[in-house]
């Protein structure tokens, strides 16, 4: 028996200033400022056919940060996004080119991959105890291995045409319909977490796993879940970039996806220790980072100094949530 | 020689206050030893002298001079070495290495393992030559541990030596050995601050004691000769406060609905034999390190069931886990540490109480709307007045006293028809207690069936309609309550001292 | 169990060398390339980087932290290397020991970062993995430097029978390494730190510097792995690094290392890259799809992770 320990109440005292709703407006307003900065320079930004790729291209990054942010909401993370998601590729490739099924099937079944990799990747968690870090890097291996000796790399080239038509298509000349579908995915994420009894087990068995249990939360089923749901959303990423390309190639996602699926999701609020999600600001956050790749290609600054923003930018935006966190939790307490 | 004063501090945390004006004088070449019940404010009181806390007021003078810890090391520089509650050990470092953390020896800059190990053997020897010093700390068992973290604390050579319940896990052997060598460290000068519940060894081994009680002083530094036993216990419980007895109680308790048959566990419990009965109240009581909370927990399907069985309602059952607990048999736990696994701190109220009853609020679709969450959680919130600026304050944000009724509430959502109750109010002021007892009093009366796990005498005598009383992990009797402090717990004592004789005592 | 076996047991690699020996005996078995000269030194090659890329990760597991960054860093003090010899001109003895200081340089901003913000590492060094690949891209827009100093491309290739001169320096780091964590006080302290930070901070230990030393020393080893590599392909490639993260965390964890910090083991990491270098180069004997190596490799990271727990329950220590 050990007496309460009243102090770790001050660290649970604030949700991160990216989190509320003044903050997303706040990355709104970033967003816009770059928008605002890059079509001063380069008025070519604004083109309906750059804005059409934006779209596209902004549709895959806020599907990709959905994956890992349902994941990231257990207080895990998912390191095999990228795998899982070139899975789907290939998988789908085969199944409409080799197999010649027809398109809603051959879609079907590679989110169907999707969900049982992700399946895989929630027991192994959940049964062994180890933690989602080392399982899923170990996975991503595993899933990447198995696609490459099964494939042997080779793209399909072939598929029907309606897939690259799908991804051509231009609704009011500038919007892709991929983008819509990815705000549809992000409606029904809100939904899940703010209106289902599932989405607030999800968040408590993040937030406290502990407690959670304690309080008949079945812990272990709802991570599975969150897992399987990753798992469908790298997929649905994946078949996205299919879309795009016309093709099934097998040099999509992997390690690629890797610091994307981050970005969204820290940048717009969604804490890595989980028990919150902030599924608007995962789609800002995607929006912010897509807005300033596109950018610098139009401003033809070189696609190699983008890494260096990125990364800085991550970097920024943790440092100032830090701190105000860390100023209001001086302000309650005093000096320690 | 050194003195050490505590002059009038404070500290608070959000919620609670943690010590008021809290005051205590150590002298040279004493054992003191200081008291107090759980919430007292004691680890709190050593946190500060030990420099992981800094007080809101007052201060603390060395030799006269007021000084300022900004961390443990600067305490530990001034001369004061601790013992804590928790283990502090590095689990793969060898049992010398960790003695000797602070100051690893080295020869031609390499680390001196030779010398590590004769330094930290000398020590060691002082309360138990079995422990190799080669071995790594993690292969030993608890009670070692401790005896590891002893000898570290001496190690330091410390002028002023703070121990948290050092005896809490340690045998009688090696505690008659840590006090002949406390009663040398005291004939050398050395003051000794010793946190201790168990009154036998207080008497025992103290010169003077300072009592605290709900974060304040209810003794200073009296004089070990001139205190009895009866005067020392109704410092730490504060007769004038007495708690409430419950009012009328259930008349008809005939209904058994959970019932213990020799059961045994895989964490040592054996032969446990207990009934529950309908509206009933029913005390655990028992000391630290009893088995109580680990018999709830294998209850629930925490720990696996070794032998005999469990019948609820009549029916033999095997528990998986809460979540079966729960939805299938209505069983609810209140864990004696809210805070890691009675709640969600970073959720709000709403959610925390409605956590048990997401699953029923869905509709046909199965969604939740925002209102169906508030109408269903604030009745409770009402009806044990919860005070909270509204249902969305983050439940971390609330007093200890509000945040353990959140934890009741959501039980009270889901109907549960058992409740386990563990240290319902540890850490809580006086008014709120007698709130959550009435509260447990009025559910029970609604047909609530209650195990109430307690170690506070005042609180088990007060509410419970009966008293098992576990040592060791066993049952060693069982004592009829008549409400009277007094009888009661001399009856309650009387069951776990005779239990050297390894005969569980008969029904009172 | 029997008290040979437990003490068996807790030896963490012991696992490792029995897969070892079973491997190297299969191989020989199945090809008789496997045990010549060439075959050995060529194997031995690929482990020198190898084994210094575990060595850079398993410095900050021991801490306790990641460094998702190992390749980035390693890839940018690649170029830089390469740079200072070809455009600058820098003699080499000049150029190594500024590499390394480069890819300390870039640890101390990982370590500095992660302790003054108390951000997780992870999120840190994922976000300098990307500015340091992104410098790198941005310096040599993803060309090579081709013309490395003959004599280091020399050193990259000469042998002494089966012994490529590249395996001095692992051989080399992974003394001295062993050396600091088992016996120098600041490697202890590191251990300490990483085994139970609330006691090694009541014993004195300060946290913060121990966790940039942790991240100094990676930065450091990857930068060494990142010169070995420019010797062994002759030319300093933008690319170096970029498939080592997988590795940085297989090898050590393979060797038995604790995930949460407090415990790693030289020699484990060590016969960890041997077995996995032993697995490339059957692969490639037994003319096996090389893809094979990728799932295999994830594989075996669970098949140890599995196995620790397994032996930790065993023996009464998890």
């Amino acid at each position: 028996m050990t007496e309460a320990s009243p102090e770790t109440l001050v660290i649970r005292r604030r949700r991160p200033m990216l989190g509320g709703a003044s903050a997303q407006v706040g990355l709104l307003a970033i967003v816009a400022a770059f928008w605002f900065v890059f079509s001063s320079l380069a008025p070519g930004f604004l083109s309906s056919f750059n804005l059409f790729a934006l779209g596209r291209s902004l549709a895959v990054d806020i599907v990709i940060g959905f994956s890992q942010m349902v994941v990231l909401a257990t207080g895990g993370m998912n390191l095999a996004v990228g795998s899982i998601g070139v899975c789907a590729v290939m998988m789908s490739g085969f199944l409409l080119q080799d197999l010649g099924l027809p398109i809603p099937l051959g879609l079907a079944g590679a989110l169907a991959l999707g969900g049982v990799l992700g399946w895989m990747n929630g027991i192994a968690i959940v049964k062994t105890g180890v933690n989602a870090f080392i399982i899923t890097l170990a996975s991503a291996s595993l899933f990447l291995g198995a696609m490459l000796i099964l494939t042997k790399a080779v793209p399909y080239n072939a598929l029907p045409p309606e897939v690259g038509a799908f991804g051509r298509l231009r609704l009011f000349g500038v919007v892709s319909p991929l983008l819509v579908i990815a705000v549809a995915i992000g409606a029904v994420l809100v939904v899940l977490y703010r209106f289902t009894s599932l989405g607030r087990q999800i968040l408590a068995a993040g937030a406290n796993p502990r407690a959670a249990a304690m309080s008949g939360v079945p812990v272990g089923r709802v991570i599975v879940i969150s897992h399987v749901l990753s798992g469908v959303l790298a997929a649905a990423a994946g078949l996205m970039v299919i879309a795009r390309l016309g093709a099934a190639m097998p040099a999509t996602g992997g390690e690629e996806w890797l610091l994307p699926s981050f970005l969204g999701p820290v940048l717009g609020g969604t804490l890595l220790s989980g028990g919150s999600v902030a599924v608007i600001g995962t789609m800002l956050g995607a929006a912010l980072v897509t807005t300033i790749r596109s950018g610098l290609l139009v401003l033809q600054i070189g696609n190699f100094w983008l890494q260096l923003f990125l990364g800085l930018i991550l970097l920024f935006a943790v440092l100032v949530d830090r701190y105000r966190s860390v100023y209001a939790e001086r302000r309650s307490v005093g000096p320690r | 020689m050194t003195t050490l004063t505590i002059e009038s501090v404070s500290k608070a945390f959000p919620g609670v206050q943690a010590l008021d004006g809290v005051s205590l004088d150590l002298r040279p070449g004493e054992i003191h030893a200081l008291m107090g019940e759980n919430g007292a404010g004691k680890s709190t009181l050593i946190k500060i002298i030990t420099g992981l806390y800094r007080p809101d007021g007052g201060r603390v003078l060395l030799d006269g001079k007021p000084v300022e810890f900004g961390s443990p090391r600067d305490a530990l520089a001034a001369g004061i070495s601790a013992v804590h509650q928790e283990r502090n050990l590095i689990p793969r470092f060898s049992v010398g290495e960790n003695i000797l953390l602070e100051r690893l020896p080295t020869r031609s800059g390499l680390v001196d393992y030779d010398t590590i190990n004769t330094e930290a053997r000398r020590y060691l020897d002082l309360l138990d030559r079995g422990i190799d010093t080669r071995v790594e700390v993690r292969t030993l068992s608890v009670a070692q541990m401790q005896i590891v973290e002893i000898a570290k604390a001496l190690s330091l050579e410390a002028k002023i030596l703070l121990m948290d319940e050092p005896t809490a896990s340690i045998t009688e052997h090696e505690t008659a050995a840590l006090f002949a060598l406390l009663k040398r460290l005291r004939a050398d000068g050395v003051a000794i601050v010793f946190v201790s519940h168990k009154l036998e060894e207080v008497f025992a081994i103290a010169d003077r004691v300072t009592v605290l009680r709900d974060g304040k002083n209810a003794a200073i530094g009296e004089p070990m000769a001139d205190m009895t036993r009866d005067r020392l216990v109704s410092l730490m419980i504060g007769r004038e406060e007495r708690i409430a007895v419950l009012g009328e109680r259930s008349a008809d308790l005939s209904t058994t609905v959970l019932e213990a048959r020799n059961l045994s566990t895989s964490v040592g419990h054996r032969d446990v034999d207990f009934a529950l009965h309908r509206g009933e109240i029913v005390g655990l009581y028992g000391l630290v390190g009893a088995g109580r909370s680990e018999l709830a927990k294998a209850l629930l399907g925490g720990a696996a069931v070794t032998g005999g069985e469990l019948r609820l309602a009549g029916k033999p059952v095997h528990i998986r886990d809460m979540h079966e607990a729960l939805s299938k048999y209505r069983i609810g736990y209140i864990s004696e540490d809210r805070k890691a696994e009675g709640l969600i701190l970073m959720h709000s109220v709403r959610k925390n109480i409605a956590v048990t009853i997401w699953q029923k609020l869905a509709n046909a679709l199965g969604l939740i709307g925002t209102g169906a969450e508030t109408r269903a959680v604030q009745p409770f919130v009402r009806r044990l007045e919860i005070r909270t600026p509204s249902l969305g304050q983050l439940v971390g944000n609330l007093s200890g006293g509000n945040q353990q009724k959140v934890s009741i509430a959501k039980w009270l959502a889901a109907n549960a028809e058992i409740l386990i109750v563990d240290e319902p109010t540890v850490g809580i002021d006086i008014k709120t207690k007698t709130d959550i007892h009435e509260l447990l009093g009025e559910i029970s009366r609604a047909g609530v069936s209650i195990l109430l796990i307690s170690s506070d005498m005042p609180e088990m005598v007060a509410v419970a309609d009966r008293i098992l009383v576990m040592h060791g992990f066993r049952i060693v009797g069982e004592v009829a309550n008549d409400h009277h402090y007094e009888t009661a717990s001399k009856a309650i004592m009387a069951r776990i001292h005779a239990v050297g004789d390894a005969k569980p005592a008969a029904v009172e | 169990m029997s008290g040979l076996l437990r003490r068996l047991l807790l030896v963490e690699w012991s696992g490792l060398a029995a897969a070892i020996v079973i491997g190297a005996v299969v191989l020989a078995f199945l090809s008789p390339n496997f045990l010549t000269e060439f075959n050995i030194y060529v194997m031995l090659r690929s482990f020198c980087v190898s084994l210094l890329v575990g060595f850079a990760q398993m410095v900050t597991l021991g801490v306790g932290q990641m460094n998702i960054s190992v390749g980035a860093l390693g890839g940018l003090v690649a170029i830089s290397f390469g740079g200072m010899m070809e455009v600058l001109g820098l003699p080499i003895i000049v150029a190594v020991p500024l590499a390394l200081a480069i890819g300390a340089l870039g640890g101390l901003i990982n370590g500095l970062l992660t302790e003054r913000t108390g951000i997780n590492g992870f999120i840190i060094t994922l976000a300098t993995a990307s500015a340091f690949t992104g410098i790198n891209l941005g310096i040599t827009e993803s060309i090579p430097f081709y013309n490395m100093p003959p004599a280091l491309v020399a050193f990259g290739e000469q042998r002494f029978l089966a012994f490529p001169y590249l395996l001095i320096a692992p051989v080399i780091v992974a003394a001295l390494l062993g050396l600091f964590f088992a016996r120098t006080v600041p490697g202890r302290q590191l251990l300490a730190v990483g085994g139970n930070p609330q006691a090694a901070d009541l014993s004195g230990i300060s946290r913060g510097r121990v966790i940039v030393l942790a991240h100094v020393l990676s930065g450091g080893l990857a930068a060494v792995a990142a010169v070995l590599a420019v010797a062994q392909l002759g030319s300093a490639q933008p690319t170096i690094g970029a498939d080592w993260l997988l590795l940085s965390f297989a090898a050590p964890i393979i060797g038995g290392a604790a995930l949460t910090g407090g415990y790693i083991s030289v020699l484990g990491t060590t016969f960890a890259v041997i077995l996995i270098a032993l697995i490339e180069n059957g692969m490639v004997l037994a003319k096996v799809d090389p893809y094979w190596v990728q799932f295999l490799l994830g594989a075996l990271i669970l098949a140890a992770v599995w196995l620790n727990r397994w032996r930790a329950v065993r023996t009464g220590t998890g």
